[in-house]
């Protein structure tokens, strides 16, 4: 149990006959995403919300207070029919997904694939960085994690007036608050970047522009969020379980309007 | 042109089409149905206004219009939430808002007293403290040290004194605070927060919206 899973059998997995569909969870290394590309593999990523189920069912797996994507993956994993699932439970996710992985194993008759991700090859973040709707922004971002090749026609970088740090969340209803000109930091920007290891650019800041520094909550990145948001001359910290409260939504909204963030 | 803050328990208004405008309040459960304003905030706010300013934007320009320092702390206790806005250098520093459990607040604290039967202005402020970060829990501290021998008051006290312990902590503790809302009037409360209270009275998110109108008309 929990042992990183040889090349060998993730390459027997992942071209064998009949392989349809594929969940993962975090970035898992660019080759793997490459392998299953080109023979046409339907990607689904399992952090996203992808099923209407009540997230109460995933209590006879794991214990109600727990990161919420991560219940959100077990979620998934439990009402979608998948034919394996890859999981990156290295620095680029988490301890809590190789644990996740273990319950999954136990629960579900399908491979589960251990991996660690330590691509290194920057793919940039001009997503990240452009004019767009955050909602639309988030969603573009998230998306791409199924494809290995570069963005074609990268939109252009905006000058920013607002930032966001973090990991994306659960309930991107909290989205919506922020304006266009929003750029975007933390393991969204390693996501985009093809890096999800890379601590360095993950704790990237710009003092310059008030950031809302997000953190999910249970979530081990709640220690960076805190500490970063702590030296950042203008930040609010936001931690946010499994849906966003109206306290928080209004907190947000304050802190940009007070801030003097144009809507 | 009427703005209004539309709380749990009680909602203030300001007229200001008023020659000499002041500020009266009116208990939310007897509004009446149908009842609008042209800007609001407050719990009720979305419901009853045309305008509707989120409740820490209210605070916080409130605090503008009534603070002269630079650097405070404005910490507002309601019937069932507590937030506070901090500014330095005149900018916004930092903010909390605990809008779900509160420690049900003032609601809590009226109801004790009019069940007990006391006037919360009379009582003495307590030795002890209770631990209480939930209004409905903490209330098993007062039945506890009533049968345990307490003072029906004095157990009331304990309990009041630690919903006051919790706000002033929630604000992260600051040696000055300048307070807001109906708590400012009940002096076991004021005096039971463990630094120096500025108490400023219940209508001044009122003030903010005041504020927040002139603002936007000058914009």
């Amino acid at each position: 149990m929990n042992a990183i899973t040889p090349d060998t059998e993730i390459d027997r997995v992942l071209t064998a006959p009949g392989l349809q569909r594929v969940g993962i969870v975090g970035v898992p290394p660019l080759r793997l995403i490459d392998i299953l590309h080109r023979r046409g593999v339907e990607i689904l990523d399992l952090d996203a919300m992808l099923v209407v189920e009540d997230m109460e069912s995933t209590v006879a797996l794991l214990p109600r207070v727990y990161c919420a994507i991560l219940r959100t993956v077990v979620l998934n994993a439990m009402h979608l029919d998948l034919d394996a699932i890859v999981l990156d439970v290295g620095p680029g996710k988490c301890d809590g997904a190789l644990h996740v992985a273990a319950v999954l194993e136990d629960s579900l008759p399908i491979p589960i694939l251990r991996v660690i991700n330590n691509d290194r090859q920057p793919f940039g973040a001009p997503l990240c960085r452009a004019e767009m709707d955050m909602t639309d922004k988030f969603l573009a971002i998230t998306e791409r994690v199924k494809s290995p090749e570069i963005l074609k026609n990268p939109p252009p970088p905006c000058r920013p007036t607002a930032g966001f740090w973090g990991v994306p969340p659960r309930d991107f209803s909290i989205l919506a608050l922020f304006p266009d000109t929003t750029h975007v930091y933390g393991w969204t920007r390693c996501m985009e970047n093809k890096t999800p290891a890379d601590a360095i650019l993950e704790a990237r800041i710009n003092p310059a522009i008030p950031t809302v520094f997000f953190a999910q909550s249970f979530c081990a990145k709640t220690a960076l969020a805190r500490l970063l948001a702590k030296k950042h001359p203008h930040a609010l910290y936001l931690d946010i379980d499994v849906n966003t409260g109206s306290s928080a939504k209004a907190k947000i909204q304050a802190f940009l309007d007070l801030s003097g963030v144009e809507i | 042109m009427i703005l209004a803050d539309f709380g749990t328990s009680y909602s203030k208004f300001l007229d200001l089409a008023d020659p000499a405008p002041e500020p009266y309040i009116k208990a939310t459960k007897e509004l009446e149905r149908g009842l609008k304003v042209d800007f609001a905030t407050g719990h009720n706010g979305k419901r009853f206004g045309d305008i509707y300013v989120n409740e820490l934007i209210a605070l916080a320009r409130g605090g503008e219009a009534l603070i002269e320092e630079d650097r405070y702390l404005l910490l507002d206790c309601g019937s069932r939430d507590i937030k506070y806005i901090s500014y330095r250098d005149g900018k916004l520093e930092d903010m909390g808002w605990n809008a779900e459990c509160g420690a049900s607040m003032g609601f809590t604290i009226e109801l004790l007293e009019n069940y007990y039967g006391l006037d919360f202005n009379k009582l003495p402020i307590p030795a002890k403290t209770f631990s209480v970060t939930c209004g409905v829990l903490g209330i098993s501290n007062i039945f506890d040290a009533i049968t345990s021998g307490t003072d029906e008051a004095e157990a009331v006290a304990s309990f009041v004194k630690g919903i006051a312990v919790n706000a002033y902590r929630f604000a992260g503790s600051p040696a000055k605070l300048y307070l807001s809302g109906g708590l400012c009037d009940n002096r076991l409360f004021v005096e039971s927060l463990p630094c120096q209270v500025v108490p400023l009275g219940r209508f001044v998110l009122l003030k903010g919206l005041e504020r927040t109108l002139r603002l936007s008309s000058s914009r």
